[in-house]
């Protein structure tokens, strides 16, 4: 992952290929490369031993990113609609329910980024209906990552698309790429200091289609 | 196995030129004795499955302390690093070979390994191996094949004392002694064994191998009543005691806790043979065994953890040998086992968990010429736990010319669920608190859970738990022998393994506050399949060589048709998800696809001299992409050369001297292979006191 040049930073707009050939009418939709959204990095680890302490923590905070704008939104606009998404260690929010005062909402689609071109009629997005539950389903292996519990590391699963619907009821798509700072996963042999202090970066990338369709 | 009824001759074990005339399968003539393909003693040249005999000779040349040692040196087995010392035979993993001393089986397992360092080698006679399903005779575990350990059971008035000092201060004394008076003999061996254990782990306080101790003792007694009647009883006990340092870093604050492992292994056997007639021997064998372990730990700032395991089995068998005429000879046989455990780790210690097994088998062996030999067996096992198994195999030989043979075998194996499968209930509180249930309890668990409200969700494999079946396997092998001129002998086997219900734990159930919720299901269809050569060559009398090479594939059958269909993903050097292609996968972790062996050897009168070299090629360890399989995308571990050499001298007055040094090109790795240690030294020293041949 080395070789691919990305602009360090938001908004590093990486690929600008969709393909409109349906003739809707519709604008290109740009695909643009999100990296190293820091999401609840990690400030300490909680006093003694497992299993009831040495656990790291962050501060506990959302980071909220509006995919219409492509830029973070403060946390202090948690209750509005200026935000689609947000992030929280490996949680992953949308604008709905419980979490947002918006119609947000998502659900997992199993395939590759580029081959989903338009989202499928029966397609049914989840919203964050209750305090514990999750449009995209957290824990390992359920929604778009799975821990090595080997050597403690957090992988994306590959063939994983988030289906968003933001907060103005518009649709965008995710693929997430990386939890590591640089978008550099730690080699299994990396202290755990290494693996603790660059996790909860998140490296993704987005097309959000800004008329309304659901055509990619 | 069988007690030796006046047949074999066992004399030639306590020669006094222990390295001139021994020999192993290969170099031999075909007229060593092997007991376990046919649970009767047979010409290893006459028997039709593939099977590979290691003599004592090689065993003390190679300078094996323990079973492991031994086995990583011969051709296609290699030693698994979890839970102990394991075999990989013919690419299943260690669950699926049956390790048997004497003949019978060795119990305690962990995570399914049988730790192979628990057995010194310090008294075999010789090991053999026995490829491919083999429940036909053995019932459960011989999936993958057989391993029988023979013990020496010298007959003659006997002492002697073997001392070996190495690296780690790993230190291992054998005492062997014998004596026969009229119709008694008995038979005494201890082996003590101690290391101080290492680690290649730089500023690490933890070791790999942890500071052990072992002490062995086996006893026998038989006794002959006449000349067609033998009692015997054997005993064997092992005790292990292992000392674990265990070190957790917590924030630059270092606690550390110390644990105290102790293993015990009984083994207890009583046999009466009888031969009624020239046609007719019978064998009536009760075995009783028990392993326990026993962990304790004391964190330095902690409550004290226990954990505790015990399983027994005992079984009774009644076996009957006729040799109905020159041509054809039948082996009938039944038994009952009973096995119990109690474990911490199931609902309750003190609540005993039982299964009782009833079986009976039959094989025959038909010789229609000089040339052709046909084997044709099968076994029934019925089950209180679980479904009956049922386990035929055919396979047949036939010698071309003396130069060249041919041999084939169909057979299918199985393994029943183990108890772990069926009634573990084990919750790791260090480690998010993630449960294992086994299938017996989870349901039950799972019901109660979701009843008071615990349980956040129920996965799709939770309303597929169901009674567990046992695991099968059908396996083929085609083997060929090639002898074109006498000190060149060339064996290959095409093998292969088809693997149902393989057992796998799976995520079942998410509880509220989303820790996980595993058991077991039958899930997999594996297969393994390959080929396997051996080569030896004497070059002269003083020098020879042997190499030997297994190439293996391996595979899981849901994971190939998700690929072609498109369902599998991994991520391009953008660290974009593409589709994963058939070519990238790599079927199952931890197999190599080429291992290969090489050996040099030189022998003159009483001194010898061996280089050995082993070889396995890179291997997948861990699942980098995250999509749940292993492809070209994921960790390997690097592919390497161990080296290892010994050399020996034969003095006159019984004392025998040896030196060695294993890993001599100072291999490590300290992620995949924490249990190879670099370089090391050691030296044996070996006394005869006492070897006055007895008469029959």
């Amino acid at each position: 992952m080395k070789k691919a040049i990305w602009v360090i930073g938001f908004m590093a707009v990486l690929a600008a290929c969709s393909k409109d050939d349906k003739g809707t009418g519709s604008i290109p939709v740009e695909t643009i490369t999100v990296k190293d959204l820091a999401a609840d990095t990690i400030i300490g680890i909680t006093p003694g031993a497992p299993p009831t302490g040495g656990m790291p923590f962050g501060a506990g905070k959302y980071s909220f990113y509006s995919l219409e704008s492509n830029q973070m939104v403060a946390s202090s606009d948690s209750a509005s609609n200026k935000w689609d998404i947000a992030f929280r260690g490996t949680s992953i929010i949308t604008n709905s329910g419980n979490r947002g005062p918006a119609a947000g909402g998502a659900f997992v689609y199993i395939g590759l980024f580029s081959d989903l071109k338009t989202i499928p009629k029966d397609s049914s997005f989840k919203v964050e209906n209750a305090p514990t539950a999750f449009a995209i389903p957290s824990g390992s292996n359920r929604g778009w990552y799975v821990y090595d519990g080997l050597n403690n590391l957090i992988n994306p699963i590959p063939g994983r698309v988030l289906v968003i619907r933001t907060a103005s009821g518009k649709y965008a798509k995710v693929e997430i790429l990386n939890y590591y700072k640089g978008g550099i996963t730690p080699a299994a042999s990396a202290s755990d200091a290494i693996k603790t202090n660059t996790q909860r970066y998140y490296t993704f990338r987005f097309s959000y289609q800004s008329n309304g369709s659901t055509t990619f | 196995m069988l007690l030796r009824i006046g047949g074999v001759s066992l004399g030639l074990l306590f020669s006094v030129n222990l390295w001139s005339q021994q020999s192993d399968t290969l170099s031999g003539t075909g007229n060593e004795i092997v007991v376990t393909a046919t649970k009767t003693e047979r010409k290893i040249s006459s028997v039709a499955v593939p099977v590979t005999i290691i003599s004592q000779q090689r065993i003390l040349q190679a300078g094996s302390l323990r079973l492991n040692d031994i086995l990583q040196e011969q051709t296609g087995l290699f030693l698994t690093a979890a839970f102990g010392s394991g075999v990989q035979m013919q690419g299943l993993n260690p669950d699926y070979t049956l390790i048997l001393i004497d003949g019978e089986p060795l119990i305690g397992r962990t995570g399914g390994v049988l730790d192979l360092k628990r057995i010194t080698v310090g008294n075999i006679k010789q090991i053999e191996i026995v490829k491919g399903p083999s429940s036909s005779l053995y019932g459960s575990e011989a999936m993958a094949g057989v391993i029988n350990i023979i013990t020496d059971k010298p007959k003659s008035n006997a002492l002697k004392f073997s001392l070996r000092y190495g690296s780690f201060n790993t230190a291992d004394l054998s005492l062997n002694g014998s004596i026969r008076k009229n119709n008694f003999t008995y038979q005494g061996f201890g082996n003590f064994y101690k290391t101080d254990g290492f680690s290649i782990r730089p500023n690490s306080s933890e070791r790999a191998i942890a500071p052990i101790e072992r002490f062995t003792q086996q006893h026998n007694f038989s006794y002959r009543f006449n000349n067609k009647t033998v009692l015997s009883i054997n005993l064997r006990l092992n005790n292990e005691s292992i000392k674990n340092i265990i070190s957790v870093n917590n924030n630059g604050t270092i606690i550390q806790s110390e644990g105290l492992e102790k293993n015990k292994d009984l083994n207890t056997t009583v046999q009466l043979s009888h031969r009624l007639n020239e046609k007719i021997t019978n064998n009536t064998r009760i075995y009783a065994t028990e392993f326990s372990a026993e962990q304790q730990l004391l964190t330095s700032n902690g409550t004290p953890y226990t954990d505790f395991f015990k399983q027994r089995f005992a079984r009774a068998e009644n076996q009957t040998d006729f040799t109905l005429n020159k041509k054809l000879s039948l082996t009938t046989g039944a038994g009952y086992i009973i096995e119990t455990a109690n474990s911490t780790r199931y609902d309750k210690s003190s609540n005993t968990k039982t299964n009782r097994i009833g079986y009976a088998f039959i094989q025959s062996e038909w010789k229609p010429t000089d040339a052709f030999t046909i084997v044709a067996g099968a076994r029934y096992d019925h089950n209180e736990l679980f479904a009956a198994a049922f386990s035929p195999k055919l396979a047949f030989q036939y010698k071309f010319n003396p130069k060249f043979s041919l041999k084939a075998s169909i057979g299918r194996g199985f393994k029943a669920p183990d108890f772990r499968q069926l009634y573990l209930n084990f919750t790791n509180t260090a480690a998010g608190s993630y449960s294992v249930f086994g299938t017996v309890e989870a349901q039950k668990i799972i019901a109660e859970l979701n009843r008071i409200g615990q349980i956040s969700s129920l996965e799709s494999d939770y309303y597929r738990l169901s009674e567990l079946k046992p695991e099968f396997a059908t396996g083929i092998n085609i083997g060929l022998s090639y002898n074109p001129i006498t000190p060149l002998s060339i064996t290959a086997n095409i093998f292969s393994n088809t693997i149902e219900n393989l057992i796998d734990s799976r995520l079942v159930a998410y509880k509220t506050g989303g820790a996980q919720i595993f058991s077991y299901l039958n899930v997999k269809h594996a297969f393994t399949k390959g080929i396997e050569t051996d080569i030896k060559y004497a070059l002269s009398k003083k020098w020879s060589l042997a190499g030997g090479y297994q190439f293996l594939l391996t595979g899981d059958k849901d994971e190939i048709n998700r690929i072609n269909n498109g369902q599998v993903f991994t991520r391009d050097a953008n660290g974009f998800s593409s589709k994963l292609k058939r070519s990238e996968y790599v079927g199952l972790a931890n197999r190599s696809k080429h291992m290969a062996n090489f050996r040099v050897q030189f022998e003159q009168q009483n001194y010898f001299a061996n280089l050995r070299l082993i070889y396995r090629s890179k291997w997948a360890v861990s699942d980098k992409d995250g999509n749940g399989l292993f492809n070209t995308n994921d960790a390997f571990a690097d592919g390497f050369i161990q080296v290892n050499m010994a050399t020996g001298k034969n003095f006159n007055k019984g004392i025998r001297v040896q030196a060695g040094c294993d890993n001599i090109l100072n291999y490590t790795d300290v992620l995949n292979l924490p249990n190879l240690p670099g370089r090391t030294f050691y030296f044996t020293l070996a006394y005869t006191f006492l070897n006055t041949k007895t008469k029959q």
